[in-house]
């Protein structure tokens, strides 16, 4: 695994994110914002009132979708069990996989000629678009009209935290923003009381990539994501403390305030500036992050529906805090669940014992979620995405020629993802594999795309949302290979 | 003008490629690194091509032709393919090259095709230091080339600071502490002209300048006091830092220090101490759990040594060619495993016990128990006392009042026992004083793992691993550097001494250059390399070349003394510059790259509580011994398989250094990643400052914060007879200036708010004051120090 801190580049203070606006970057960000930053450059010479950030900005062009819920599945599940219905596959299980596929193919772990593993559970047809599944992900099921399949997403990374930096950060290297930062960035909050960007794990484990995955890059790094807890003190020291209630925080908010602005006025340090706007954030925090993860006042049935339980770190109790997070007006929620490299090494990496296992835990509270975003009136809205860093490969792993467990090694050339509400087609499915599963024939999405398409539905153009670093007005999508929108895609 | 029309007419003459002369790194690195290596380099070389290295880009790819002829630009095959306008363009997707492009890389294979070496691979030269224009502000020579920047800017340097405001920033930048009031006040009344020189030679010699220092190298060593993985239990490993802190402190001489850290057992005649600092290296994780492949984890650690080596002393990610040669850099799949074996030969093999290990007492333990004793007697002391206490504890040989490490001592005849035992001793009979107990425990033998070579019939073969993996072992290497680096030095042995040899060689173009690069970024909040961790083509460029080989020439010329290297940067003219800088200069260098005022940034996770804790007096400024346990929130230890507890250390060990803080990889202490401390699984080499909400919320609720605010508070209104007083006490201590009457002001209303607030609920007033006898006053004033503990200026290094 690659932890490297490489190119973790030093987060710019507020001082050159406003000398990058300076050079002409607030071209791409629209002029509305472009105005509320030249504004906040000038009051660092004058006494003009402080902007925020974080606060709203206008998009590019109309907007789908308001917020984003990605629903990570950390380590990759196996499309071949829950999406990819290949008869073919099935039909030549255990022979070996044609040569023609092999060619100049590089594995992470198979080694030798690898033989052909078909699916291990039926599929059926579910919905109006029937859109085929396995027994699974029965609740799933339940909404697949609601679905918006991508069957041919691609990426070049085949380890796990390369991957996932791939597909948060536009790069398979450290030190570039999330995709929740860009937007972050370019869209500001809704949420005042909030962070504006907020992660969420489970599964015991932090993804391979770490922090990286919600961290700003190179961008200021008050468009960082926060990592809230779900069990316990939602964020650590939220509490004040005793002997202090909030009237006296507030006094001494205040003067912490003043004399800071004092400070500001000294040395035209805008990171000073930044850190008064994060001692309100912080304050506001207080009360509103515990209301908002306070998932015990939800009603009985709704805690049912998402096999929720107060109290307990879950990816259940996750999936509904997301909703709670967007319903407040956080803009990115972003959930990582540990447990889903499917190599079969043993049983509790392999198809008939752990995937099961990790399905039960994952499909009800997504498919809750979906609906209950629906009842609200706030899927049209949240654009919701769900998915691993890449595939499993459409061969046995069998690694160190052991045949007792079945899995699937990495697999980055096709794997499925879905989306859900926010402005993308329902019981749609876009993009086709091969007969084994193995490329995508037809509406490939490079993860790239994908990204831009997110980008598009919540209204942003992502070759205009740029931010001048190193040379170079960098974009989530980066600068090296042409991308596109899938409009496809959008309803 | 006749010089401007000369530039002008060369500037014209650029634009003519032909003619221009083509520089490798300049011209056509960037071109290739951008649209050609990704498929034609070191990782993938598709069609037999490959253009990041010259040889291989002369001869024949796999269809026989000839990607580039030098000197013939039309018969080579890359210029063919970048013009064609059919399928066979390259690069086959996205846009085409520019003419531009095309025609700089024309001409550079006209010129004959030279591939320079990229920059960091040629040794640092000592350049003359530039002329200037304002030749009166250099202080150091390392500011004439700074100065030479600005002016070709356009721009002044920034004025220098305020007495006080350098002497805070020196005393954080190099001993981690805020100066004490006696210190401010001594050095605002001493007005020599060398007042300034003499601080600095102070604080180069505090005994705390060790400690701060150490804290780089905690990051850099992955240091931790548990295994890591899943189980992550407790390690014992301090030694190696109480090693670290010493040599930093005496200013071993760098070249040394690395030596030892990477080969000290090797070293003929090596001491104890020279085997606790290889333990270096042995600060990687080690895998307990069940069902692991032990010899998995052994290469995962010995790899772990080849990157942390490179990256640490080298600047280099070399871990690329763990897979593949390296895509941008030349450094060949080969030679990463030949490099590899000079670390394949050590004892070690994940074993949950870490042996090899040795059971030693800590470095300088001799002048310690002295110096420990010397401390007591100021105190008290009672000759006879001690005599009775020895008979009695040997008359009974299971006292439980002499520690097992002891035993020996005291069964020895009192005229066999050095004065060092001896003084053991006098510690042990005033054990039930708890600061004497844990001084004692500090100099106790403890374990540390070291490093040790196998014995001659064990050794290992080291194979080529294709693709990285254990799996697919491929031909057997030798110990072997790099061939794009520096040659090896005659006669020295093919190990890991042999390697230190190598690497500290002045001919290492890397070694100093990184060295130098790292002190500059500790104190400037950032590198003359920003990529402290990527000095290649990958990194990016110095902002100052010809400073940054200033420096990197001046290190060897001092004796490889990091203590002379800080003084002269602490001297110089461009580090005593004030944070302000006029607007012109802000427009010109928004981003400081011309180093044209002091930067302005937090402090480090580390500092910002030890000043918490120094300014509250709550200090411990006892150093060395095992790691120890501060307050820290229930729960946080959750690790799965794992009992283990947090017990908050007793006495003064709960404030003692950030730096003795007992550090576990799964859940290191939450106020110091709160401030962005690395969680140390593997080497760190640049840590990211953030400014966020979690932060504040630490420094306004962590009760560490509160009962340093409470404790100040009490101080400053025990010294003072007014409120005004009080106000001004407590901003002094934090800030080491007087405050403004503004800012006094200011602070007195809060106090007159809180007063009025406990006043009307004293159990508030007992709750924050922690205390049954707490007054609404007191209380009051702790908020008023809680809310300086949380200003902006007390957080940032200025």
């Amino acid at each position: 695994m690659d932890h490297r801190k490489l190119a973790e580049i030093q987060s710019l203070t507020r001082r050159s994110f406003l000398g990058s606006v300076g050079r002409g970057v607030g071209v791409g960000l629209g002029s509305i914002a472009l105005a509320s930053m030249t504004n906040c450059e000038s009051h660092v010479e004058s006494e003009a009132p402080l902007v925020d950030p974080l606060a709203p900005k206008p998009t590019h062009f109309p907007a789908r979708a308001k917020a984003v819920i990605s629903i990570h599945l950390a380590g990759a599940p196996s499309q071949h069990e829950l999406w990819e219905n290949k008869p073919a596959l099935t039909r030549y299980n255990g022979l070996p996989c044609p040569d023609e596929y092999l060619k100049g193919e590089q594995f992470a772990f198979i080694k030798g000629h690898p033989t052909l593993l078909g699916c291990q559970y039926p599929f059926a047809k579910y919905g109006q678009s029937g859109i085929e599944m396995t027994p699974l992900i029965p609740h799933l099921a339940t909404v697949a009209d609601e679905l918006c399949l991508m069957r041919a997403v691609k990426t070049d990374q085949f380890n796990h935290a390369p991957a996932q930096l791939m597909l948060w950060t536009g790069e398979a290297r450290f030190g570039r923003p999330s995709m929740g930062s860009w937007l972050l960035y370019g869209l500001g909050s809704e949420a005042r009381d909030l962070p504006g960007f907020v992660t969420l794990v489970s599964g015991d484990k932090t993804p391979d990539a770490g922090k990286s995955v919600w961290g700003s890059g190179f961008l200021p790094t008050v468009f960082q994501g926060v990592q809230c807890r779900s069990a316990g003190e939602p964020v650590l020291f939220a509490h004040d403390p005793a002997g202090i209630d909030r009237a006296g925080r507030r006094n001494i908010l205040d003067a912490i305030n003043d004399l800071n602005r004092i400070e500001a006025e000294r040395t035209k340090d805008a990171e000073t500036r930044t850190r008064i706007a994060q001692y309100e954030l912080a304050f506001r925090m207080q009360m509103s992050v515990p209301e908002a993860m306070g998932i015990a006042s939800e009603p009985p049935e709704t805690l049912a529906m998402y096999g929720a339980t107060p109290g307990r770190g879950s990816f259940a109790n996750n999936c509904l805090l997301a909703r709670r997070l967007v319903e407040r007006g956080v803009r990115f929620v972003q959930l990582f669940d540990w447990g889903w490299d499917g190599h079969g090494t043993g049983a509790s990496d392999d198809l008939i014992t752990q995937l099961p296992k990790k399905c039960d835990e994952m499909d009800r509270p997504v498919a809750a979620l979906i609906t209950d975003l629906k009842r609200r009136g706030l899927l049209d809205e949240t654009l919701v995405v769900w998915g691993g860093e890449f595939g499993r490969t459409p061969v046995a792993e069998f690694r160190d020629g052991k045949k007792d467990f079945l899995g699937r090694d990495h697999h980055p050339h096709a794997f499925t993802m879905f989306m859900a509400g926010g402005g993308c087609k329902r019981g749609f499915t876009y993009g086709e594999t091969d007969e084994l599963g193995y490329f995508g024939t037809k509406d490939v999405l490079p993860v790239q795309d994908l990204q831009a398409t997110i980008l598009a539905l919540l209204g942003m153009d992502h070759e205009r949302l740029t931010f001048a670093h190193a040379g170079l007005d960098q974009r989530l999508t980066g600068v090296t290979k042409p991308v596109r929108v899938h409009r496809e895609l959008i309803a | 003008m006749l010089g401007f029309s000369i530039i002008l007419i060369s500037a014209l003459c650029a634009s003519d490629s032909s003619t221009r002369a083509i520089d490798f790194n300049r011209d056509v690195r960037p071109i290739l690194t951008s649209n050609c290596l990704r498929c034609h380099g070191g990782v993938r070389e598709l069609g037999g091509v490959n253009l990041g290295d010259r040889e291989r880009a002369l001869s024949p790819s796999k269809n026989g032709n000839r990607p580039i002829v030098p000197g013939s630009a039309s018969s080579s095959e890359v210029i063919r393919r970048i013009m064609h306008t059919g399928d066979d363009r390259m690069p086959p997707t996205g846009e085409a090259l520019t003419a531009t492009q095309i025609e700089t890389l024309r001409s550079w294979i006209d010129q004959g095709a030279k591939h320079d070496p990229f920059w960091s691979l040629v040794a640092p030269r000592s350049e003359s230091a530039p002329t200037v224009s304002h030749g009166d502000w250099p202080r150091s020579p390392l500011d004439r080339f700074t100065l030479a920047r600005m002016e070709a800017a356009g721009i002044l340097p920034a004025q220098e600071a305020a007495k006080v405001s350098l002497l805070r920033r020196v005393s954080l930048d190099l001993i981690g502490l805020p100066p004490s009031p006696k210190v401010v006040e001594t050095f605002l009344a001493d007005d020599r002209p060398d007042a300034y020189e003499r601080i600095v030679d102070g604080l180069l010699h505090s005994e705390h300048f060790g400690e701060r220092w150490a804290r780089v190298w905690l990051d850099l060593a992955r240091y931790a006091d548990t295994q890591g993985y899943e189980k992550d239990q407790r390690r014992s490993i301090w030694l190696w830092r109480d090693w670290l802190i010493s040599a930093l402190q005496d200013d071993m001489p760098y070249d040394e220090f690395v030596t030892r850290m990477i080969a000290g057992d090797l070293l003929p005649n090596a001491n104890e101490e020279d085997q606790i600092a290889t333990a270096f290296h042995r600060n990687t994780l080690t895998n307990a759990e069940g069902g692991t492949d032990d010899e998995e984890f052994r290469l995962a650690a010995v790899i772990d040594r080849v990157s942390v080596t490179w990256q640490a002393f080298m600047g280099t990610t070399f871990q690329c060619a763990q897979c593949h040669s390296h895509p941008y850099d030349s450094f060949a799949h080969r030679e990463y495993y030949e490099f590899l074996a000079f670390f394949n030969q050590s004892e070690d093999s994940d074993q949950n016990d870490e042996r090899p290990t040795i059971m030693v007492r800590p470095p300088h333990w001799r002048t310690r128990a002295l110096d420990a004793v010397t401390a007591m007697k100021r105190s008290s002391i009672d000759d006879g006392a001690f005599a009775t206490w020895i008979e009695r504890v040997t008359a009974d040989e299971a006292s439980a009042e002499v520690p097992e490490h002891l035993r020996t001592i005291l069964l020895k005849p009192v005229d066999q026992r050095d004065g060092s035992e001896h003084a053991l001793l006098v510690l042990a009979s005033k054990r039930s004083d708890p600061v004497i107990a844990s001084e004692l425990a500090s100099l106790a033998p403890a374990s540390v793992p070291v490093m040790r070579e196998l014995r001659a019939q064990a050794r290992r073969e080291t194979r080529v691993l294709d693709r990285g993996s254990l799996k697919s072992p491929l031909e057997v290497v030798e110990p072997r550097t790099p061939r794009a680096m520096h040659s090896w030095p005659d006669g020295a042995p093919r190990d890991r001494l042999g390697l230190a040899q190598w690497m500290t060689r002045r001919e290492n173009p890397l070694f100093a250059r990184v060295a130098v690069n790292r002190l500059w970024e500790t104190l400037f909040g950032r590198g003359i390399v920003e990529t402290c961790e990527d000095f290649g083509s990958q990194g990016s460029a110095p902002t100052d070349h010809a400073l940054l080989d200033h420096l990197a020439v001046r290190l060897p010329e001092v004796g490889w003394s990091t203590k002379r290297m800080l003084r002269e940067i602490v001297l110089s003219a461009t580090y005593r510059q004030s944070v302000v800088a006029s607007p012109e200069t802000l427009r010109v260098d928004p981003e400081n790259r011309l180093w044209s005022r002091s930067p302005r940034y937090r402090l480090e996770a580390e500092v910002v509580r030890d000043s918490v804790l120094a300014v509250s007096e709550l200090l411990s400024p006892r150093r060395f011994g095992p790691s120890v346990m501060p307050r820290q929130p229930d729960g946080i230890w959750q690790v799965v398989y794992s009992g283990d507890e947090w017990t908050t250390s007793a006495g003064d060990d709960a404030y003692r250094r950030s730096i003795y803080t007992f550090w576990r990889r799964s859940s290191p202490y939450p106020a110091m990643i709160a401030f962005d401390a690395p969680s140390r699984e593997v080497c760190s080499v640049r840590r990211i400052r953030t400014n966020t909400p979690i932060a504040a919320l630490a420094s306004m609720n962590d009760p560490v914060w509160i009962e340093a605010a409470r404790s100040m508070a009490k101080r400053a209104m025990a010294s003072s007879e007014s409120e005004t007083m009080i106000a001004t006490r407590l901003l002094q201590r934090a800030l080491a200036r007087d405050p403004e009457r503004r800012e006094v002001e200011r602070l007195l209303a809060l106090h007159t708010a809180e007063l009025a607030r406990f006043a009307q609920d004293p159990t508030a007033a007992v709750a924050i004051t922690g205390d049954p006898a707490g007054n609404a006053d007191w209380a009051a004033w702790t908020t008023v120090a809680s809310a300086i503990l949380n200003l902006d200026e007390f957080l940032t290094r200025g």
